[in-house]
């Protein structure tokens, strides 16, 4: 493991070695350019660079980025381009942050029109913004060691990271065709917060329908999963780009594979006995899978204002892993699930301009996910045995195919002073296969939704819209959910995706211009939601809403100072209801929840040029979130709160930028990055095994950095 | 045979000859460019027959326009490759009389009177096909989105193709994802690593909400080919759209859930025991609330592939 870590540390360094390698032969080989045409008209090519500092220790300004440990880190960017115009034929490196983590690099060599090929490579590392405490130990691997009774433990930084490779080709052939091709192979290796856990319940003396229930038992052990897998991606495509026919059809195929079938993690809680989490081992990870799709679109022309678009697609995905043969398996289940899922989607669009000032649109789309996955008794005797809370159920896998049908209609009307009308109609239906058993099931539902709108687009100094949206979603009756002996489960709760609902919005967007200098933008989006309930019942979601605010201003004071002001308010808002479990009194309290999220963002940013030699800038962001969880319970109100919880960011960018001469300048920059929470996630946990996660709920990062640029054609 | 000397003159005449003819030829364009006889025709700088434009748009004039030359809209070698008019139109009128007849015959800036299906036209006209097959009745195209709204066409960064500037451009009109970039559970978007157009196709998809494949699932199996199953034992939402839990732009709840543990579950699950309880930091229940909610116990939320079922392995947890 730790060679493989150690080859891919070098890799990294061999492609930034590799960058710089092809840069610096790239100036040698630069030509000097006196022509000031071929100085306007020549793409040019610019290295960058330098050093900075990082001051602070920090979790989340690095969190994507590697800019975490206080210290020096190297900038170095290129971005090379270099063109023979006899021939047409391109060079093109771009390297961006090889000298983080967060590197990428594209090299693409081409001939315009005639052929081309290009390789790039990316590495994204993602920290955990938490730190573990924790005295488990093996975390990446798939066998951690978990202490049997709570332990202190010492602080670990989980992390993955993603490295992608990437080819493609792509050759113009004779009769308008154009061949590509195109791979990835990515990477993602390191290790994430999982866990394991059973019901560690306040004691009852009786559970549900009498039916007796345990009392304060299990526990929560931090399991860190091993993340060990490859992605890759690759298909290829013939275009044909006629004056009126385009098509393309081809292959794109997908394969995911997983080095790590199961967590088998070591030691762990036994309180409880069987309904400790230590039995719960082994663990299942997530299954190879694959998939193959032949596909097909177009477009044609039938008249310069009518034209037809279309797709129609065949996916055939597997899932075939191997189980592990250790593990029980009930009679007739093979040494796999045999999971299919053949998908057919079909699409057409048709737009057209019937009259001169009539457009309309349609669109239709079918797509059928047939999940053919065996249907086959996992556990046949899960109908004759409660589980861990006293239900019953089938013991049957439960594949769910969907079949989407959508279509539009719309059409649009000029006015006088360049408005126009717009209407437009669409609708949803969707058949879903499954059983209502633990959740509410229905198999259909459909949507319908009606759109006016007025605009305009085309004006010196105002243009644009306001519209209107309405939408009912509804369906065919909800099953009534049943457990695996066939007795009634609870019939309470329409899921959200499944729920009526009728849905209204307000959308006004304006573009003003008053005058040459100075441009203003006003957003403001307002929808609010009612849902349906089941019978005889109003728990679930009940009501939502969402509002949406924007201002921003751009002046332009001079040609070398330009300032952008901008304001956003976003307001979510969720009512629904659930019911508290059974206390020992006998009572089961209906309560509800208001779910306020409220957030506000404000952004300056202003660049200037005092010098001809000389280029300022400065960007300023903050943001506030906060969620509000109001609560509505009357029994144990001082237990039943979850307080606000409020998270601030902001961000500043200041740079300088001096030309020493033409091709050579020095560029200084400095970000500060704050982060404030009062997240409360993880505050008080503590997991069996004694492990905790904590973050700096404060955090003041910035990083300085000085370069060098140097540009040549 | 000529000797030494002789040569010598005659090189020497020859090149005082070309440079004569070349001075002659270049230099009245950035020198004496005003000074043109209206028999000489403008001579061609970058693209076949802009001549007659770059005599008055150099890097001088408000409408500066040699800096196509630095892109592929300036490869000459390309037999495809366009001509000044082939976007802007012969614009007889305005090249005669410019003062009288400002602006060409099709122009793409915020004062143009040209509609945005004639602009957007100019560059459909090769444009069409591909990645870009399905713009007619896209969401885009439908709204009177222009090309030229994104992309830059006379600069050789061209913002909305840079992983870096892309999200800004496109938010100049989806400002809600300009703030929700920003929370603090979120895609790594402003590092550049994931960006609008890595899961959205601008120009137009067979998919819902231009998805670059063909339905959410696909664009998110994509980067998460892990969820994508099937399992043994599947969660009904997770085969059907991963949006209906996720919101991808960002959250202020783990893992980009639209909403934190247990209320976005009690969305859907019935209130048979613990499932329905409160939220809440202390007693019991806060294992639905802290840490990672109802997740602490269901572990496996986007499915179980484990063949056995004797440990609720139906219910996800393990």
């Amino acid at each position: 493991m730790f060679t493989a870590t150690l080859d891919l540390r070098k890799f990294q360094y061999s492609i930034a070695f590799f960058t710089f390698l092809a840069a610096t032969t790239s100036v040698y080989s630069s030509e000097t350019n006196n022509d000031p045409v071929k100085e306007l008209a020549k793409p040019r090519s610019v290295v960058n660079i330098g050093a900075g500092q990082l001051f602070n220790d920090n979790a989340r300004f690095g969190q994507y980025t590697g800019l975490r440990n206080e210290g020096p880190y190297g900038i170095f960017n290129v971005d090379i381009s270099k063109r023979y115009d006899d021939t047409g034929t391109w060079f093109k490196l771009l390297g961006r942050n090889l000298g983080l983590q967060n590197r990428d690099v594209h090299f693409e060599h081409s001939k315009q029109g005639n052929w081309g090929y290009f390789i790039d490579y990316s590495q994204t590392p993602r920290y955990e913004p938490f730190t573990v405490n924790t005295a488990v130990t093996g975390i990446g691997t798939t066998d951690p060691h978990i202490p049997t009774s709570p332990t202190t433990g010492n602080p670990a930084q989980l992390s993955t990271e993603r490295h992608s490779i990437g080819f493609g080709f792509n050759k113009f052939l004779p009769g308008n065709l154009e061949l590509h091709f195109h791979f990835r192979n990515e990477e993602k290796d390191g290790d994430r917060i999982f866990g394991r856990g059973n019901r560690l319940g306040e004691p009852r003396l009786s559970g549900f329908n009498g039916m007796p229930s345990p009392r304060a038992i299990g526990g929560f052990e931090f399991i860190p999963e091993p993340i060990n897998s490859t992605i890759r991606i690759f298909g290829t495509t013939l275009d044909y780009v006629g004056k009126d026919l385009q098509l393309s059809g081809g292959y794109y195929g997908t394969m995911y594979n997983n080095k790590n079938a199961l967590l088998t993690p070591v030691g762990g809680s036994t309180v409880g006995g069987i309904f400790s989490p230590s039995e719960y081992t082994p663990i299942s990870l997530a299954p190879d899978n694959q998939s193959h799709q032949g596909f097909l679109s177009g477009g044609y022309s039938f008249t310069p204002t009518t034209r037809g678009t279309f797709k129609v697609a065949y996916t055939r995905a597997t899932q075939t892993d191997t189980f592990t043969p250790s593990l029980f398996t009930a009679p007739g289940i093979g040494s796999n699930l045999g999971g299919r899922v053949d998908t057919a989607l079909a699409q057409a669009g048709l737009t057209a301009r019937p009259l001169q000032k009539l457009s309309i649109n349609t669109n239709f789309r079918f797509e059928d996910r047939d999940d053919k996955t065996p249907v086959l008794f996992y556990n046949p005797m899960a109908a004759w045995h409660d589980d861990l809370n006293g239900n019953r159920w089938n013991g049957l896998n439960n594949p769910r195919s969907f079949r989407t049908i959508t279509s539009k209609f719309e059409a649009s009307y000029a006015l006088p002073h360049n408005f126009r009308l717009v209407g437009s109609v669409d609708y949803e239906h969707r058949d879903r296969t499954g059983t209502a058993t633990n959740t509410g099931h229905r198999f259909r539902t459909d949507e319908l939704s009606y759109r006016a709108e007025l605009r305009r687009s085309l004006s010196e100094t105002i243009t644009g819209t306001i519209s209107y949206i309405h939408s009912d979603r509804f369906g065919s009756s909800f099953l009534t959910n049943t457990t695996g002996s066939g007795d009634p489960f609870f019939n309470l709760i329409a899921p959200s995706n499944l729920a009526d609902r009728a849905r209204d919005k307000v959308r006004f967007l304006a573009n003003w211009d008053p005058i040459d200098s100075l441009s203003i933008q006003v957003s403001i989006d307002e929808s609010f939601d009612n849902y349906g309930h089941r019978a005889g019942s109003d728990l679930g979601l009940r009501k939502g809403s969402a509002r949406n605010y924007s201002l921003d201003a751009t002046y332009t004071f001079s040609e070398r100072l330009q300032a952008t002001a901008w304001l956003s308010r976003n307001e979510t808002h969720i009512n629904q209801a659930s019911r508290n479990a059974i206390t020992d009194s006998g009572i089961r309290e209906i309560w509800g929840a208001n779910l306020h999220n409220i957030g506000t963002s404000v952004g300056l940013e202003v660049t200037a040029k005092p010098t001809d030699k000389l280029e300022t800038g400065a960007n300023f962001m903050f943001s506030d979130n906060t969620d509000k969880f109001n609560q509505k319970v009357t029994l144990e109100p001082q237990v039943n709160i979850v307080p606000n919880l409020t998270t601030q960011y902001s961000n500043l960018r200041l740079f300088a930028r001096y030309d020493i001469r033409r091709n050579l300048g020095v560029r200084l920059d400095y970000i500060l990055d704050h982060f404030k929470t009062n997240e409360w996630t993880w505050t008080g946990w503590r997991y069996t095994d004694g492990t905790t996660l904590t973050q700096d709920t404060n955090q003041m990062a910035s990083f300085a950095f000085l370069s060098v640029l140097y540009s040549w054609q | 045979m000529l000797d030494n000397s002789k040569t010598a003159q005659i090189i020497l005449s020859w090149l005082l000859a070309i440079s004569f003819v070349i001075g002659i030829l270049i230099l009245p364009k950035y020198v004496f460019a005003e000074d043109l006889d209206d028999a000489d025709p403008p001579q061609d700088l970058i693209l076949k027959g802009d001549g007659k434009c770059t005599v008055c748009h150099d890097e001088s004039s408000d409408n500066p326009i040699l800096a196509i030359g630095k892109t592929k809209h300036g490869t000459t070698a390309d037999h495809r490759t366009p001509t000044c008019t082939s976007c802007h139109g012969e614009g007889g009128n305005h090249e005669d009389t410019p003062h009288k007849a400002p602006m060409p015959q099709r122009t793409f800036g915020k004062k143009s009177v040209n509609s945005i299906e004639e602009r957007n036209n100019a560059c459909l006209a090769c444009h069409q096909g591909g990645k870009r097959m399905h713009w007619s009745g896209s969401t885009h195209a439908n709204r009177d989105v222009a090309c030229t709204s994104c992309h830059t066409i006379h600069t050789e960064q061209d913002k909305v193709r840079n992983r870096i500037t892309q999200p800004e451009v496109c938010f100049n009109c989806h400002k809600e994802m300009r703030q929700l970039i920003n929370r603090p559970y979120r895609h790594p978007i402003r590092e550049g690593k994931v960006i609008c157009s890595d899961c959205h196709n601008p120009h137009g998809s067979a998919g819902p909400s231009k998805m670059v494949r063909d339905n959410v699932n696909d664009t998110c199996y994509t980067c998460h080919m892990e969820k994508r199953g099937p399992f043994v034992y599947n969660h009904p939402p997770v085969q059907e759209n991963c949006a209906i839990c996720h919101n991808p732009h960002g959250t202020t709840a783990p893992n980009l859930l639209r909403t934190r543990s247990p209320f976005i579950c009690q969305e859907c699950h019935e209130p048979n025991t613990h499932q329905g309880s409160s939220g809440t930091l202390t007693g019991a229940y806060a294992r639905n609330t802290l840490a990672r909610g109802c997740l602490n116990c269901h572990t496996q939320i986007h499915g179980s592939n484990m063949p056995e079922n004797i440990r609720n392995e139906s219910m996800f947890q393990r």
